[in-house]
């Protein structure tokens, strides 16, 4: 069973406007986000990053929720509760047919955030308080999780880059990693468009997800090059360009399968998964599925020599 | 064969002590699966230089009061150098214990300095008109709230207000009133000067009510030398105007006059009452603090996180599900697509499933959902070096091998991909644990652990089992194995060509 097969060397122009595409696309969402007013960073940061309150409460109801808007719950909450300050920065959302409230707002102490769950209990309850999820970070540790994980992002690429430039020679490894900080900006671009457009929010697990995707583009890459390697030592007969045709095309079958593989987890994940992994398993298919393109596609195009008598030495 | 066969049993007896390690010791869940709360604590210091013995000895008068509170398998861990980790399982109120952890706690006796009565008089007076308004409070919100109410509540306030030259910074008026007691009762500590007995005369604490109203008291009882202390200061006071006074962290929470008789001998007895209108909450979160000892540094809690009951068996229900489904899924795309190799990847895998949980159970990892999110990774990255060895297998078929040649070389020449594929994963992991969150290192962790599992699984299980299989003559068919073998494909291309 042969797949496909990709004529590398007729397609690699396209693959290169491809990529610059998604670069640019990537690129411009960066720095509309930046400048845009309610974001004003280049990737939208969540409560982990910059500090807050979130408080996700479901309503015990008995066949239908009754209807609740957000503004409703504020207009009731400023007559029970004097805390303007914490009002006037409040957001409600109402989610699952009226029955789950979720509550952001900025960093509350415990009493605080347990008189304001009293509160919305009297307003919009009874609530159930066995399945109440409260979470709050203090604007210093928010800074330090991004300070963290930017970090952790640094010195594991370095750590990759340092192994890969080991096994392989410069050329090789300045493609792999070259592969790596494309599929790495390209998601990072993407999730700063859905910040702009649905202000989704980016967390700790981010950062966590671009690691892991960081692990997996340069697995690919890496396997696909093990294979030009291989293949070049066996052949004389064949110039180089060929060979790279030959062995992306030989490790098409496994790229795509060990992508579909690591996907059908992550789908269950998205589909079953707790809401807290919603987004981790999103960002990794992402990051899956533009690792698999860069790998396949383009960082053995950028190995193609122009001059095609030339025989590159590998060693 | 010989060989073979030990590897083979060699696995089933790792298969079976796992096994026994899965029966025998039970999971560690994180707080995201069973339900609770985690706060996480930040020690303060202007200079920011917290030593070593200072974390450990705020973490001692920490462990002391957060179990003299009475919550049940509470943990406290270090974490980094400044900072504390405290989990409460199951459904306990994180309010207490915020409470009990965020006072210092330092309990002073002082005795008032000459000629400040007026002064103490009429700030006393202030502060039975602030309690009061905070009962009034109190019994209001109990019943329904009305507006007019409130007003009156707050003008009384403001009054207060402006007779002690003071404005409160909170915009509730429930935290105004509190705020306003506190700045009296601080106000009447600094009326006093300090003694040489603190709250490490204190060998225990306990509480009780008073006879005479609703109202809870603090029993103090003191070490010999803080006994003979208390005796001399209550000496020196007896019968005189200066009153005694019980500050905790600046504040003066109760003040008591020392009749004349005691002038000869002072109070003895090594004992003491604080009676300072306090509640039956009230009077337990002090006996706590008083017990447990003031902290060395104040703390701060900058993390707070908790989860229902509920929700943490819902989530392990979802990941469970979601994992099973997975591993369902998988299975069937690799069986449809390697036959008898698919099937035997399907052991493997399962056998890579039980090691892990085995290992989690032994070492233990506590669970967490990230941390779930990590095996399911990993699994995906078990499937991909079974996916490695078996396309070599199958261009081995292609070339004409025999299959049990192509067994072996596609298995030693998988060996590099895998390898590279695997560290790489594994540096990001221990990036990860070693500079990451808690929460990030559950995820670390299990996905480092199911790498390196995964390197004995799929190298040395699948192998195994292939072996054991292919030992048997009939079981050497090639088209057992893969379909579609010796089609025309890029192997022969590139043997042609």
């Amino acid at each position: 069973m042969k797949l496909i097969s990709i004529p590398l060397n007729q397609i690699k122009k396209k693959v290169w406007s491809f990529s610059i595409f998604l670069i640019t696309f990537s690129f411009i969402g960066i720095v509309i986000s930046s400048f845009y007013s309610s974001i004003g960073k280049p990737i939208n940061l969540g409560m982990d990053y910059v500090g807050g309150n979130e408080i996700r409460l479901e309503r015990i109801c008995n066949v239908d929720c009754k209807t609740i808007t957000s503004d409703e719950l504020i207009s009731k909450l400023r007559i029970i509760n004097k805390e303007n300050n914490l009002i006037n920065n409040i957001r409600f959302q109402i989610q699952n047919n009226n029955s789950l409230i979720s509550i952001r707002t900025p960093f509350l102490s415990i009493a605080s955030s347990e008189k304001l769950i009293n509160d919305i209990n009297k307003i919009a309850g009874p609530i159930n308080f066995d399945s109440k999820i409260s979470r709050s970070i203090g604007p210093k540790l928010g800074r330090d999780l991004l300070i963290n994980g930017g970090i952790s992002l640094l010195v594991s690429l370095l750590a990759i880059s340092f192994y890969i430039s080991i096994r392989f020679d410069k050329k090789f490894s300045l493609l792999a990693l070259f592969a790596l900080f494309h599929d790495l900006f390209i998601v990072f671009g993407i999730f700063s468009w859905l910040g702009i457009i649905f202000s989704i929010e980016v967390n700790s697990l981010f950062a966590v997800a671009l690691l892991t995707i960081a692990g997996y583009s340069v697995n690919d890459t890496v396997v696909i090059f093990d294979r030009i390697r291989e293949n070049n030592k066996s052949n004389d007969n064949l110039n180089f360009n060929q060979i790279i045709e030959i062995s992306v095309n030989e490790s098409l079958r496994r790229t795509l399968f060990t992508s579909l593989t690591t996907i059908i987890p992550l789908l269950t994940l998205i589909i079953y998964g707790s809401y807290s992994l919603h987004w981790f398993s999103i960002t990794l298919v992402l990051g899956i599925l533009i690792g698999s393109y860069s790998s396949i596609l383009l960082a053995p195009s950028l190995l193609i020599n122009e001059d095609k008598s030339i025989n590159y030495e590998i060693k | 064969m010989k060989k073979r066969q030990s590897w083979l049993f060699f696995i089933i007896f790792l298969i079976a002590f796992s096994i026994y390690l899965l029966v025998n010791f039970p999971f560690q869940l994180g707080l995201d699966l069973r339900g609770g709360s985690q706060l996480t604590l930040e020690l303060i210091k202007e200079d920011g230089n917290i030593t070593r013995d200072e974390l450990d000895s705020v973490k001692a008068v920490l462990d002391k009061r957060v179990n003299n509170l009475g919550v049940s398998e509470s943990n406290l861990q270090t974490l980094g150098s400044n900072q504390l980790i405290l989990e409460l399982p199951g459904e306990q109120d994180p309010l207490a214990a915020s409470r009990v952890i965020g006072k210092t706690a330092l309990l002073e006796f002082r005795i008032q300095s000459e000629g400040s009565t007026s002064q103490y008089l009429n700030l006393k007076f202030q502060r039975d008109r602030i309690i009061s308004l905070i009962n009034e409070f109190n019994d209001l919100n109990k019943r329904n709230f009305d507006k007019n109410s409130k007003n009156k509540l707050e003008d009384s306030l403001g009054e207060i207000e402006e007779l002690l030259d003071y404005k409160s910074d909170e915009s509730e008026l429930f935290l105004k009133l509190n705020e306003t007691r506190k700045f009296i009762n601080s106000e009447i500590a600094n009326l006093f000067v300090s003694t040489n007995l603190t709250g490490k005369d204190l060998i225990s604490a306990g509480r009780r009510q008073e006879q005479t109203n609703n109202n809870w008291e603090v029993l103090l009882s003191f070490t010999s030398k803080g006994g003979d202390k208390f005796a001399e200061i209550t000496r020196s006071i007896a019968g005189s105007q200066r009153l005694l006074s019980i500050v905790l962290d600046g504040e003066s929470i109760s003040e008591a006059s020392v009749g004349n008789q005691f002038s000869k001998t002072g109070i003895t007895g090594g004992a003491a009452t604080i009676s300072g209108n306090f509640n039956a909450d009230e009077a337990r979160e002090l006996e706590v603090q008083l017990r447990g000892g003031a902290l060395p540094l104040p703390v701060q809690i900058i993390e707070s996180n908790t989860i229902g009951a509920l929700l943490g068996s819902r989530n392990i229900i979802k990941s469970f599900y979601a994992a099973i489904l997975g591993l369902i899924f998988v299975g069937l795309f690799m069986i449809i697509n390697y036959r008898i190799l698919g099937l035997i990847s399907v052991i493997s895998l399962l056998t890579y499933g039980i090691f892990n949980l085995a290992l989690y159970a032994l070492i233990p990892v506590t669970i967490t959902l990230p941390g779930i999110a990590g095996l399911i990774l990993s699994i995906g990255m078990a499937v991909d070096a079974n996916i490695l060895i078996f396309e070599r297998v199958r261009d081995e078929l292609n070339l004409g091998n025999t299959l049990i040649k192509s067994i072996d070389d596609g298995f030693r020449r998988a060996n590099s991909s895998i390898l590279d594929g695997h560290l790489t994963t594994l540096i990001s992991c221990l990036v990860l644990f070693l500079i990451g969150t808690s929460f990030v290192r559950g995820f670390a962790a299990t996905l480092g652990l199911g790498v390196l599992i995964s390197l004995f699984t799929s190298l040395n299980c699948s192998k195994t089992f292939l072996r054991f299989l292919t030992s048997y003559q009939f079981m050497r068919k090639k088209n057992f194995y893969l379909k579609d073998v010796n089609n025309t494909s890029s192997a022969n291309l590139l043997n042609k060509s």
